[in-house]
């Protein structure tokens, strides 16, 4: 019993700890990201190459006036926020970073919540995303931020669709709810060098996944939320200091969770990436070389998130709803169908 | 048990708050957290997939527009304007005799009741050998009321939209 909570204990800390940790590190890759494709250096006094900006920022929110502004509603107000971040964290409760562990006899699942539904779990708890946000607006009792928050929960409703679509497709095809097995799948290669990646057998569901992912995490091109030409900076306007911090930390730990998610349907989870299996395995060397790939495989969709930022303007809300509504969603519901068809007849 | 009789007690907390609750906002996010709260019961019973379909249609989709479109419509000026008198008392006592009926129903028949001991493991697997064998017709008879609920809705609001037309033509 006791060694039973023990354990969750340290996998929890050790789950949540990784992406917090990981946060000052993407939000200066995303400055310096940012520096690099426009041309210019990026915020690099602080430290070495500027590392330690993301320290210096955020003793800058722990010390900043905290305003309050007297017209908004205090006790959902200060709950916004909180609400955004607990339910941002929640999806990584059920990824997992490495393959079970065999210890003396027993099975350790990397998973905080271990359960044969990980990817149903996920993507439900990611469901309530839009909950923070919409909340942070009304509670703010300002129409830019009830605007702004009524933009970003129909933008997440909406793509949502197209996004369940798509791991619709994906559970069909590789018949099961249960990532370890979703993962294992997708070990090893086609034809000698094509890695067994669900990219390469639904690259239509991984478009409009990854389209999802954007629209979810209100990021650029889809950050109509905080369109600051038309409504200021949307549901946070009234948010300063360590409430703004908060939301920001929220905005990019769901982009870590549902990258996770993305690389798990789609490029094999921690299976390891081509190129590292020529190392000898060991039970020592191979959750290492696991986490490993899967730190690099989210690095890269972070990179990805970074680089789509900087180069693509963002949409008008009425070309967001079309794209949303009009091509995704119809595309989604015909890969679906397809695949259900495929799969039924392959199993006949 | 100590946790059953916890999340029974939040559960009826939170869904009395919907009832009770002054502020319209207030009762559509009480109304999502009685959703996340009986989810948490199915979790609690071990069925996961109930549970995640549970957050992610009622929770996630369904008490989202309610909350949307009461943020949206802001219904604090309407706060006194609810249903009184008599009509109240009506409404409770039909909502009491329903639920009476459900309680009836299930003593009655025995209805096999799920526990924490009895879910086998794949109840994904079970559900639906139940719902499309056992429970079809209820199910189908559900969708049926879903469909004629949206027809019931575009009836009412578009006949509303007709006659305001027509007020604003005669205005003309």
């Amino acid at each position: 019993m006791l060694e039973g909570i023990l354990e969750i204990l340290i996998k929890t800390v050790v789950i949540l700890g990784i992406p917090l940790g990981a946060l000052p590190i993407i939000i200066h890759v995303e400055r310096r990201g940012a520096g690099f494709i426009q041309r210019r250096l990026g915020p690099n006094r602080v430290g070495p190459f500027g590392l330690l900006q993301p320290l210096a920022d955020v003793a800058k929110f722990m010390f900043k006036e905290e305003v309050h502004p007297t017209h908004v509603r205090p006790f959902f107000y200060s709950l916004a926020p909180l609400v955004a971040l607990t339910v941002a964290l929640l999806p990584l409760a059920c990824i997992p970073i490495m393959a079970p562990l065999e210890i003396s006899g027993r099975t350790i699942y990397p998973e905080v919540f271990r359960s044969d539904m990980g990817i149903f779990y996920a993507f439900a708890v990611s469901a309530l995303g839009s909950y923070g946000i919409l909340l942070g607006g009304w509670a703010s009792n300002n129409k830019f931020s009830m605007l702004g928050a009524l933009r970003a929960c129909a933008q997440m409703v909406s793509y949502e669709l197209s996004l369940s679509t798509s791991i619709v497709a994906m559970i069909f095809l590789y018949g099961t709810n249960d990532i370890h097995v979703m993962v294992t799948a997708q070990t090893g290669y086609w034809f000698g060098f094509l890695p067994k990646w669900g990219f390469f057998i639904q690259p239509l569901a991984a478009m409009l996944f990854l389209v999802g992912i954007f629209a979810e995490s209100n990021r650029l091109p889809f950050d109509l939320a905080e369109g600051e030409s038309e409504i200021v900076a949307g549901y946070h306007l009234e948010y300063s200091s360590m409430k703004f911090a908060i939301f920001f930390m929220a905005e990019y730990i769901h982009m870590i969770a549902l990258s996770a998610l993305f690389i798990i349907l789609f490029f094999g989870g921690y299976s390891i990436l081509p190129g590292l299996d020529m190392i000898p395995q060991s039970p020592i060397i191979t959750p290492i070389l696991q986490m490993g790939s899967l730190t690099i495989k989210i690095a890269m969709m972070i990179w990805f998130f970074v680089w789509v930022r900087w180069t693509l303007p963002r949409f008008r809300y009425d070309q967001l709803m079309d794209i949303g509504w009009q091509r995704l969603l119809p595309l989604g519901i015909i890969n679906l169908i397809a695949t259900v068809l495929i799969t039924y007849f392959r199993n006949q | 048990m100590f946790s059953d009789i916890l999340l029974t007690i939040i559960t009826m907390a939170f869904a009395l708050m919907v009832v009770f609750s002054k502020k319209t906002v207030v009762s559509a996010l009480a109304l999502l957290m009685t959703m996340l709260s009986i989810a948490m019961i199915y979790f609690q019973l071990g069925t996961v997939f109930l549970a995640a379909i549970q957050v992610l249609v009622n929770a996630g989709a369904i008490a989202i527009l309610f909350v949307f479109v009461m943020m949206l419509i802001n219904l604090e000026q309407f706060e006194n304007n609810r249903e009184k008198g008599k009509v109240k008392l009506v409404i409770s006592v039909l909502a009491i005799l329903v639920i009476m009926g459900v309680f009836a129903l299930i003593i009655n028949n025995n209805i096999e009741v799920l526990t924490a001991n009895n879910i086998p493991d794949n109840s994904m697997k079970l559900l639906f050998d139940k719902l499309f064998s056992v429970y079809y017709l209820p199910f189908e008879m559900a969708t049926v009321l879903l469909l004629a609920a949206i027809v019931a809705c575009i009836v009412i609001t578009g006949h509303e939209k007709a006659h305001k037309v027509e007020l604003e033509e005669s205005h003309e």
